[in-house]
Order: structure tokens, then sequence, then C-alpha cells
């Protein structure tokens, strides 16, 4: 029944196999890699020859052979690329001794393709329809744009064999000796993968299996017809041939399912079920089916994937679904019998026939439903490994490949892919990750140099964010968001007259989503309408994403100014751009990678602040009045004793007159000291204020007695403007990089970066009212209102330890909780509490947070458990890492006894010493956002033995150090230092 | 004076049905947060007094439990000499919101009779009421006499 597909077969093969023969053909099955790259390289060359030059032949009639006339004139790096087309769809090699015999089929090697490119595009749209009409796919790469005489010489015959015409499997050697007679495998799956196995094994001859993984899985077309998962095992028609004892799998009925019924399997996605409309219709129809295929076909073209949402037959959006056809746990038995397998042969031969299906996709773009779903395939046969040596080779070399195609997916597609894996994939994710990290690490150290423009780390890397999302999609999402725009709220709140609103001192628009750049936007998150702050226990730990290797290779400065290139890119409006930030990509980053990001963009900021005003000085000068001259730095004069007062009405000064200014390097003098600000002063400021801002008796935060943190007044003695100046403080502290003691929830640092408070939120606000909530939320009796007797009124105690109470709905007093409405009450309850109750501090607070802040790419890099860091610093002391990343000068070495001493008492210090010492040397008792190796502390020999107390130059971390003449001293004196430091040159 | 309505329908229960072991229930005047009561164990050696109590309710209540205090001095190693004692049912780790204060009430007059040594406050007492049980029932009774208020009438 195939003879007519096997016969072209036979014809062509020749060539093919005669190329790769000359390299591959002396390894027999075991070619190496490095065999088939050369292998596949001549293949290249020939491809390029035959174009340029032709085959020699005079009657050829191969559309992509010089000698034909086809060929249109090309520059040579057209046809270059044309060579490399042609090569990754298998097309038509004339063979100058065999151009007679495989003439008639030139032709069939031609991929529509070639109608957007050079040839002959009228008669090929025609053929491509005809070809519609029998075959259930209108598939672009191996839907053979045949011939007419083809078309009617098979259009008689199984439609199968027709799908044979896009070519065989042309590169490695190891299918070669069969090839020449056997039809190429049209589909796989489990069953007859195994059985097919199984009789191999009993031959002891595995060539079969190779020939069918090599045709299927080079092929997209092909290979989204395998494994489909179906309540009826499918089966290949051409396996039929290949077992001379079918196996139970291969039935008249099933055969079938594969000739005429594939819309069965197709229905539930959409693109699939339109094809097989499209090959229902009768050859009436063929030209309106041929219009409609060829405006999908020059969608695709263009990027548009999903093409059929055009045409309005959809009611469900792809992207949005998360099914997949691909029969995951048969593939994963397919996966283990193959990789077990004692001949490298199969894996071998799968190896390169996935690698020539990744280029493909990686060029071609074709349909990218069909490619998600040999996506799904070759993913799934990559991480479902057990390590073993085979499975390594396979995920080495395909990995990257496979990532190339997938990051080459417009984003609809990456989203689909993302739900796939999310919904199916999940237990996968996991060593997909760790896959993904391997190679980019790999990378990394292979390609230090130019580690930042290098394509496989670069499309790792978006792989690397499908999966992160696949995997926040996996983990339980909190409803409702803590996205949902507060503006519903806040109206609401003003309606209800809560309070006037503050006096607006400041002529800034309080905006209620931080600034984020619009060409920084992630498309692929608004696809998939999730976000990583959606998900409080992630299925893998964020960290986990983190790349140490990358981040510490990266030279943040320079992918700073590729991120600085994109925006003034999106800004002049020119779309398509060669530039990649990783900043773009900060779940890689490792937090002490993205601080040195925000710390590149604070201090661009502040020298164009300070080149703008220095310009402006230059401009007035002579002319009198220093008032008007603005200053080149943001300096604030106070007196210790009246260290608020004073930075809030200078900072109020700024902040009324001119808010920009807060974004220029901040410095601060003490009256009467005479410290020069090079960062210590402004780190023992911000210390300081900090300190008296959070003292509860200042009135505007208190503290919570179960958690020690620190929350917003609810009935405070300040009015706003004194919250906007705190947000102020804190967003200096994070501008002028000065870490705080501060100990808000972490729903402060959520809350700040734009989103609301929410019921998860309360677990670290209150784990008791938290736990009580739950267990309102868990209860699953009817008699609620009898065991809680709880109504819509709640309480709570104010600053005085009076109780206020707050009706959550109008009339809440009268509403009890029910079943029907403990969702309603629990979410109320918690919005009251973070978020109305004291939405006017809190706004008024952010607001000054935003004023420093705005311009930042903070939100794009951080998330809020990050940010924390950012501003607290970690919570862990490990003094080792400070020790080993110490350097000394003066004449002390690590290896000096003095120093060996000097970190042996330093290790036995108690905990609060330990801060002490880090807030004399350092100015703060945090620690720095990446641990305590990154302060980088110096220690200077001070002379020779003296009574000189030990000091220090907090703002480069110094501490000096006489040589004293006993342990004992050195320990007296370090101790004194430490216990009674405070403020500068007082010692 | 407000107070959460569960509170006050809880107080009047406690009042209308009086427990046996809990008595003169009453909630202070200008704080119905504050409430007091007399336990009146049954168990030797403290069935020869009673202890005045007082139970205090956080403005989140029920989301958050009561705390208990000892106004009566009372000898016991799961309470201590401030009068603090530490009862499982109302800790932050296993308070629910469904607990209700005769549960509580019933839950502190079982550790009054029963004491439980193996989770004491004042761990000489416990040693004591291990090794020594009649030195400990001895000093107990002696200490309930002397401090403990006089049992109600009936």
């Amino acid at each position: 029944m195939s003879g007519g597909g096997g016969g072209e077969d036979d014809q062509h093969l020749p060539g093919v196999s005669s190329a790769s023969g000359s390299a591959a053909g002396t390894a027999g099955g075991r070619a190496t890699p490095e065999m088939k790259r050369s292998a596949v390289r001549s293949l290249i060359q020939r491809y390029f020859h035959q174009l340029q030059s032709g085959c020699g032949n005079a009657q050829c009639s191969n559309a992509n052979c010089a000698s034909s006339g086809k060929v249109a004139p090309m520059t040579p790096n057209e046809v270059a690329a044309r060579a490399l087309q042609l090569f990754s769809q298998d097309a038509q090699l004339c063979e100058a001794s065999t151009s007679a015999t495989s003439s008639p089929q030139d032709v069939d090697m031609l991929s529509p393709n070639d109608s957007s490119s050079s040839s002959s595009g009228s008669s090929t749209s025609t053929i491509t329809s005809a070809s519609t009409t029998t075959t259930t796919s209108r598939q672009s790469q191996s839907t053979p744009a045949a011939v007419l005489a083809a078309v009617s010489s098979t259009n008689l015959v199984q439609s199968v064999p027709q799908l044979d015409l896009g070519g065989a499997e042309p590169s490695s050697g190891d299918s070669e000796p069969c090839t020449p007679t056997l039809p190429p495998v049209q589909s796989l799956d489990a069953n007859s993968l195994m059985a097919l196995y199984e009789q191999c094994r009993a031959a002891d001859s595995y060539d079969r299996i190779c020939h069918a993984i090599g045709d299927v899985f080079s092929s997209v077309d092909r290979l989204s017809k395998s494994f489909i998962r179906s309540a009826e095992p499918a089966a290949s028609s051409s396996l039929q041939e290949l077992l001379a004892n079918p196996p139970e799998a291969l039935n008249k009925e099933q055969l079938r399912t594969l000739e005429g019924e594939h819309d069965k399997d197709e229905d539930s996605t959409q693109q699939l079920e339109e094809q097989s409309e499209s090959a229902e219709v009768t050859p009436n129809a063929t030209a309106a089916a041929d219009v409609e295929s060829e405006a999908e076909a020059d969608a695709e073209d263009d990027d548009v994937p999903m093409a059929h949402t055009t045409e309005g037959t959809s009611d469900e959006d792809p992207p949005q679904s998360s099914d997949t056809l691909v029969d995951l746990p048969g593939l994963r038995r397919v996966q283990r019998l193959l990789f077990s397998c004692q001949t490298r042969a199969i894996t071998d031969k799968l190896t390169s026939s996935v690698i020539q299906l990744a280029d493909w996709v990686h060029y071609l773009h074709p349909d990218w439903e069909k490619v998600i779903h040999c996506l799904v395939i070759c993913f799934d046969l990559a991480t479902n490994t057990n390590n073993s040596v085979v499975d390594m080779d396979y995920l080495d070399r395909v990995l990257p490949k496979l990532c190339h195609a997938a990051a080459a997916m417009p984003v609809p597609a990456q989203a689909r892919l993302a739900r796939i894996w999310a919904a199916h994939c999940s237990d996968q994710l996991h060593s997909l990750v760790a896959a993904c990290q391997q190679q980019i690490t790999l990378q990394v150290l292979l390609d230090e140099e130019s580690m930042r423009e290098n394509g496989s780390i670069i499309s790792i890397t978006k792989v690397l964010k499908i999966v992160f999302y696949a995997n926040i999609l996996a983990s339980e999402l909190e409803r409702p968001s803590c996205r949902v725009p507060l503006e519903d709220r806040t109206e609401a709140a003003a309606a209800s007259g809560s309070g006037v609103v503050e006096d607006d001192l400041f002529a800034y628009n309080s905006v209620l989503q931080p600034h984020m750049p619009k060409f920084a936007e992630d498309q692929l998150e608004k696809a998939l309408q999730v976000s990583a702050i959606d998900c409080r226990k992630p299925l893998i730990p964020l960290e986990e994403f983190y790349n140490e290797a990358l981040s510490e290779n990266i030279q943040m400065h320079h992918d700073y100014l590729s991120y600085k290139t994109l925006a003034m890119e999106s800004e002049i409006g020119s779309g398509h751009t060669n530039y990649f930030s990783f900043m773009l990509y900060a779940f890689i980053l490792t937090p002490s990678t993205k601080v040195d990001a925000l710390y590149y963009d604070s201090r661009m900021r502040m020298y164009s602040e300070r080149y703008t005003s220095l310009y402006s000085i230059l401009n007035n000068f002579g002319q009198e009045g220093q008032d008007g001259t603005p200053r080149p730095d943001l300096k604030l004069t106070v007196r210790r004793d009246q260290l608020i007062n004073d930075a809030l009405i200078g900072l109020e000064m700024v902040a009324m007159s001119n808010p920009k200014d807060l974004k220029k390097q901040l410095v601060v003098e003490f009256v009467g000291e005479q410290g020069i600000d090079e960062g210590g002063v402004s780190k023992e400021f911000f210390q300081l204020i900090v300190e008296e801002i959070f003292n509860p008796a200042f009135g505007m935060f208190i503290q919570q007695e179960e958690t020690n943190n620190m929350w917003f007044n609810a009935t405070p003695f300040e009015n706003g403007a004194q919250f906007t100046l705190i947000g102020i403080i804190i967003g200096l502290a994070i501008y002028n990089n000065v870490i705080l003691a501060v100990n808000f929830p972490m729903v402060v640092y959520r809350k700040l970066m734009g989103y609301c408070g929410t019921f998860a939120d309360l677990s670290d606000w209150s784990p008791a009212l938290y736990k009580s909530l739950k267990s309102i939320m868990d209860y699953q009796g009817q008699d609620m209102e009898e065991v809680f007797d709880q109504t819509f009124k709640i309480s709570y105690s104010d600053v005085f330890g009076d109780m206020v109470e707050h009706e959550l709905v109008p009339n809440g007093k009268d509403v009890l909780v029910g079943q029907h409405n403990k969702e309603l009450f629990v979410n109320l309850y918690s919005d009251f509490l973070l978020n109305t109750n004291i939405q006017q501090q809190f706004n008024a607070f952010r607001k000054g947070f935003e004023m420093v802040t705005d311009e930042s790419p903070l939100k794009l890099l951080f998330r809020p458990e990050e940010i924390e860091m950012l501003v607290c610093g970690s919570r862990e002391f490990d003094f080792v890492e400070l020790e080993n990343s110490t350097v000394y000068e003066g004449g002390y070495t690590e290896e000096s006894q003095y120093i060996q001493d000097f970190w042996s008492i330093v290790h036995a210090m108690p905990n609060e010493a330990k801060h002490k010492l880090l807030e004399f040397t350092t100015g703060s008792a945090r620690v720095p956002v990446g641990g305590l190796k990154c302060l980088r502390l110096l220690i200077t020999r001070h002379g020779p033995d003296s009574d000189r107390l030990p000091t220090s130059h907090t703002c480069f971390n110094v501490l000096l150090l006489p040589e004293y003449s006993s342990r004992e001293k050195l320990e007296e004196r370090l101790m004194k230092a430490i216990n009674y430091s405070k403020g500068f040159g007082m010692l | 004076m407000t107070a959460p309505r569960r509170l006050r329908k809880e107080l009047v229960d406690l009042q209308e049905n009086t427990l046996k072991a809990f008595r003169d229930i009453k909630a202070d005047d200008d704080n119905l947060l504050r409430w007091t009561g007399l336990i009146v164990p049954d168990n030797p050696p403290y069935n020869k007094g009673a202890f005045r109590i007082e139970i205090n309710f956080p403005a989140e209540y029920p989301f958050k439990p009561p705390k208990i205090n000892f106004k009566t001095r009372i000898y016991h190693p799961n309470i201590d000499e401030k009068g603090q004692v530490c009862l499982p049912i109302i800790s932050t780790e296993n308070w629910k919101p469904a607990t209700r204060t005769d549960q509580v009430v019933q839950a502190l007059v079982d550790l009054i009779n029963d004491p439980e040594p193996e989770h004491p406050l004042r761990a000489e007492l416990a040693e004591e009421f291990l090794k020594d049980r009649k030195k400990f029932v001895k000093n107990a009774e002696d200490y309930t006499k002397k401090h403990s208020e006089k049992r109600p009438a009936d």
C-alpha cells in the first residue's frame, strides 16, 4: 500500500546516504559527535555548492539546484542561509551520477518555505492544497510541495504514504543500512516503540528502531503526531510494515484511527481540529481551503502563532490551555527502556535527531502548537533521567539546542509551554531547573569573557524563565491575588469618609503601582497573568533559580549598560534590538549581584543630577544670590540632640521645593563635628534616626507584642507628612546603599512594591490571629454560627490598649459568619488590618519611598523578600566568612600570630559583642546583602604597642588596630572600644 | 462599655449555668475584657479552699486566646509564684477560636486537681510532687489553708 512513498524514498536516499556516508559511514552505528558534526558540515557544504554551482546535470529539476535553473539569484550569504535551511529540511541533494533517476521526485523535496523565499511561489501553493486534501496535515515543513504528477499518482493511494514525501533522515549513519529498504515511520507511541524495541532486541539488531526514531524525532510534523495520549493506543501504520508480527497495538481499528480519524485525537486543541477540518474539505472546496492554509502559513511566517484565532473558530485560546496530548507516562516508560539499553546506537540516534529537530525549529519557526508538542516530549526525555552517563550525554548535547528552539517561540507559545509543564510535568521541573543551571554554569565557565553575548546562555536563561513561571503556576497560588489594585478600596475608603485626605504637602502624585518601565514589563508574566508574588510557597524554592556562576561573572556594569540601551531604544521607539540584559531575567541573579545593578543605577542617577546642578552653577557664575544655585548633592545638616526634627524639616524642604534633589548623593553633617561624609557619617545618621523614629514613644509606629515587628500606628499623633518623610528615609537608605535596623513584617515590603496585604500576610504579622482565622476557614461543620458566634464586627486594641470596634460590612454586627461567608470574613478582616486601617499612614509612607525610588529598577530586580534583605541586611552572622574576606595592611597578614589571636578572640565573643564589633567597624549592626563577606573588612596595623584604643573608619570598613603587646591586652582594648563607642571622634 | 459579642454571651451563659468548680464570675465594670472568678477544686490538697483567678481577654477575642492569672497564691507545680499558669488550650500554638471559656476553665480546673509535673513552671514543686508525694500534699494543704479564699457555702 505504501509503494509510492517507499519508492520515492528509495530514489532520493542514495544522495543522502552517500553524503553522510563519507563521514559517518565508517563508524557504523557508533559515530562520535565529532564525526557527526563533520558529516553535517559536509552536507551543508554540498547544499551550498548545489545552490551556487549546480549538480551539472542539464536535466536537473531540483528547484534547489542551480542546474535546474530554478534557483533565484542570491548573495553568498543568502545562499549559505538557504543551504542551512535545506539541510534542516532534509531537502533533496542532487547526485551527479544519480541525478537522472532522482529528477522526477526532485521537486517533491521542495518545502513550502520556498514559496516565501525565492522560487516558484504560485505553483507550490496550489500543490500544498492538493496534498492537504488527502493528508491530515497542512503542516509546512514536511507537507511536500509535490509536483502535480506526484499528487495524482498518490491521491488514489493511502494518505499516509504521502506524508513520507518530507524526506528521510539525512545525516548520521546509524540508520543508513536499512533506510533504503524501509519507508519512513510516521509516528510512534509508547507501545509500538516498546514492541519494536523488543523485536530489535530479539534480533540483536537495533537498526529498525534507530530508523524509526530518526524518522520521527527529527521531524516536527511526525513527532507532533507521536506519543498521543488517548483512550485507544494510537499506532503507526508504517510501523506495521516494520514489524513482521504486528503486536496487539496494531489492528484495523487503529489503522483507521491513523488514517482517517485524526480529528478524534486532535479535537482537544483548536489548532489541530482546524487542520482536520481543512483536511476534510472536498476537492471542490480545495481552492478555498488553499487560501485559508496559505493565509495561515503567511501568518506563521510573521511569528503570529495560533493563526486560527483570526478565523474566529476558537472558543478557547490554546495559550490559555494547559492541555497536552503527550502521553507522558508512556513516554517515560519508553525513556527508561531506551536509556537503559546496552547499545548506545538508539540514544545517539535520538540525540542527533532531536538536535536536528531543534535546529529546524529554531530557524524556521513552524506551527508552534506542534512544536510545543515536540518540545514537551523532548524536554521530558531530557529531564526524566536517572543521571546515568547516557542520560547526561543526551542532556548535555540536546538541552542547549532545545532551549534555542524554545526561546525562539513567540510569547504565547512560551506561555502555553509553561502551562503544560505546570500541569503535567511538575515533577520534572526540579530536574529541568537543575539541568538548565548546569548548562548555564558550564557555558559561563567555558566562556567567561563573552558570557553576556553567549547565545546558549541567553537561550537557556529564556527557557529558565519559562520554567520559572511553570514553577509558579504549579505551586499553590494565592486567591484573591494581592495584585488586585488598591483603587477600589481607596475609593471605598474615601467614600466612607474614614478620614480627611492628608494635606498634600508635596508636588507629587501618588502612584499606586511602583514605576516599571514599559520595555521591562515581562510579557510572559502578562500572558500567564501570574507573578512570583502570587505564590507563597513555590514548588521549587525561587533561590534555586539563582545562578551563582553567572552572577559572579556577569560584570554588572556591562549588563546595566545593555539595560540602559534597551531603555533608550524603547523610549525612542525602535522596535527590535539585539541587546539582552539579564536584569530583565532577574530571577537568575543572586541578590548581591542585583544590589550591584541597583548601585550602578543609583550612582548613574546621582552623577547625572550632580552634572545638571554643576552645569547650572556654572551658568549662574558671577551672579549674586547663592541661594538660588542648586547644590550638587543632597546635604542635610543636623544636630545630634535635634536629629529627627532637623532631618525631617530638612527633607521636607527638599521634598516640597524640589523632590528630584532627593536623588542626589546624600551628604550628612552633624553640627559641630568635623567628620567628612564619605558614607560613614550618613550610615550613622540613618542608624540613629531609625532608632528614634521606630521608638514606640515617638508614636508613629507600634511594636507588636507577639512578633516584635514594627507596625504603623493606626491612630497616630503625627500627620501624614511625617510618614512620607520616613518613607523618604527608607528610600534614601536603599538608594544610598545603607542597611537599616528596622523590623517590618514582610507585608510592608510587599505593599511597598505595590501589592496589598492579604490573609497570607497575617502569618508573620500575627501568627496567632492567622491560625485562628485559618481554623475558621478550615471549619467544615454547618453549625459555624453557633460554634463561633462571630459577626462581621471585629475589635482590636489601639495604641493605648483600649478596645476599638469596626464593622467589616455595613451593619456587620448583625451578620453572622457562616459557611457561606467565612471566606469573605477572613479576607475583609485581613484587608482591614493590613490595608484599610493604616491606609492613610501607609500611603504617605509609600509616597515618600517612591519619591526616592520611583525611577529605580527596584521592583524589576527584587522580590519583596529580597527588598527586606536590601533594607535590613540578612540576619545571619557568619564571622568565618568575614575572616575569610578580610584583607590586611601595615604589616599584618592573615598568617601573623597577632591576627590569628584577633580572630580567635572575635569568634569566641558572644553574639551581642559581635554585633557591636560590626557596628564599630562598619557603622551598622546588620549584615549586608550577600553576607559578611561583602563587607571586605580591612585591618590595618596602627603602630606598635600603646594604650590607644582600636579605632575605625566606618565608611570604608577599616579597623585600625595597634599591635598590643599581648593577647590579653588586645582583647581588653577591643572590648572597651566596641562597648564605649558612639559618634565620630569620641575616642 | 463594649465587648466582643460572643464574650458578652459567654459571660451571661456562665453566670446562668454556673459550673460547680467555677463560681462568682464577674466582669470588670469598666472593662468587659477582664473577668474574675473563683476556682473551687474537688481534689485534695486543694479542696480545702478556693482560688480567685483573673481572665484577660484580648480585644481580638476569640481570634487571640485569653490569659489566665491566679490572684490567690497556690502551691502547685504548674502555677508560678506570680500566678501565671501555662495552659496548653490557651497557648498561641493550640488556640482555636471555637474554644469557649467554659472549656478553658474546665481545663484549668482539671490541671489544678491533677498537676502535670512533666511540664512544670516550678521545677522544685514538680520534683517534690514526684519524689515525696506526702510532703508535697502536706505543704500544699498548709499553703492552701493559709492563703486560699473560703469555699462557697453550697
